[in-house]
């Protein structure tokens, strides 16, 4: 069933996220980067960090938080969401002890061959209200009989 | 020491190439360490029953990869000030224990007079790009040891 575009503009409320050490150094794992900077606070140091940051992707991490909030509240499945794009603009890196806080606005829906299209807003502040990281996100949203069609991710 | 890294390089010019190999094992660690348990990303049956022709890489874990070429050149994490791209083709990733070949690279698109330069990126698996429209916005160091002479 096609997504209701009355909902577009919804601003979905601000999500907090604590970004620990041992969550980074589970993500820097995760992908297998060994950049020290994620995990040794005078490498982190030598950059110009008071203490290790995240890798440059780690905000997808609370960004997804407000995307579940998201597709909770249209109803959306995951199985049948493909991530079509996605753009990251950072102000500075997430560091070790930030309280970020994360608004997610759904910014458009658009039907395509039976597929809906959202763009999706997310801002990443810290506690202070600076802004960290901005990410634009594109997600395909499949029907629910969609097994003779392509796929993407 | 004191002069710009950017000042070395020109357009075109390669800076970055490698090969990642991406297995299952990869994929659900991936999976625990970002919170996206979506099981497309692990479970054969569930891929199949979409349409999907298999288990795929998370988007994210290839963005995450192809990013962190562009760390490892840069240093910093922190240089990188934009990154885009788009999941043009799902990367299926056998149940098997070699995986699949990721491989990454970065060309110089532009170097501006601040010291940000812009990157295209092309990511493929076999001969086929699975990230399109990739680029990156980064701001270079000066004079960092190593690569500035």
């Amino acid at each position: 069933m096609p997504i209701d575009p009355s909902v577009v503009g919804r601003v979905y409320p601000a999500q907090p996220y604590e970004v620990s050490r041992e969550k980074i150094r589970e993500f820097a794992e995760a992908i297998g980067d060994a950049n020290p900077a994620y995990v040794d606070t005078d490498a982190a140091r030598e950059h110009g960090h008071e203490d290790v940051v995240a890798p440059p992707t780690f905000a997808m991490i609370p960004v997804m938080r407000g995307f579940d909030i998201l597709m909770d509240d249209l109803g959306i499945e995951f199985a049948r969401v493909v991530h079509v794009d996605q753009r990251f603009t950072y102000s500075q890196p997430l560091r070790v002890g930030t309280r970020v806080e994360t608004t997610t606005r759904l910014d458009s829906v658009r039907a395509v061959a039976g597929n809906d299209l959202l763009k999706i807003r997310s801002q990443v502040r810290d506690e202070t209200g600076a802004d960290i990281c901005v990410s634009l996100a594109t997600l395909l949203v499949r029907p629910e009989d969609s097994s003779d069609r392509d796929s993407r991710d | 020491m004191t002069e710009r890294v950017s000042e070395h390089l020109a357009v075109g010019e390669v800076v970055a190439d490698q090969t990642y190999w991406v297995t299952r094992e990869h994929l659900v660690r991936y999976a625990g360490a970002s919170g996206d348990f979506n099981p497309i990303h692990w479970n054969e049956r569930v891929a199949k029953s979409v349409g999907l022709p298999g288990v795929l890489a998370h988007g994210m874990l290839t963005m995450a990869l192809s990013l962190r070429l562009l760390t490892d050149w840069l240093g910093d994490p922190a240089a990188v000030i934009e990154y885009r791209v788009r999941f043009a083709r799902p990367v299926v990733v056998p149940d098997d224990d070699t995986g699949v070949a990721v491989r990454v690279a970065a060309a110089v698109i532009e170097v501006r007079d601040d010291g940000v330069v812009a990157l295209e990126i092309t990511v493929r698996v076999g001969d086929q790009k699975v990230l399109t429209q990739a680029r990156a916005l980064c701001r270079m160091p000066g004079g960092r040891p190593g690569l500035a002479s």
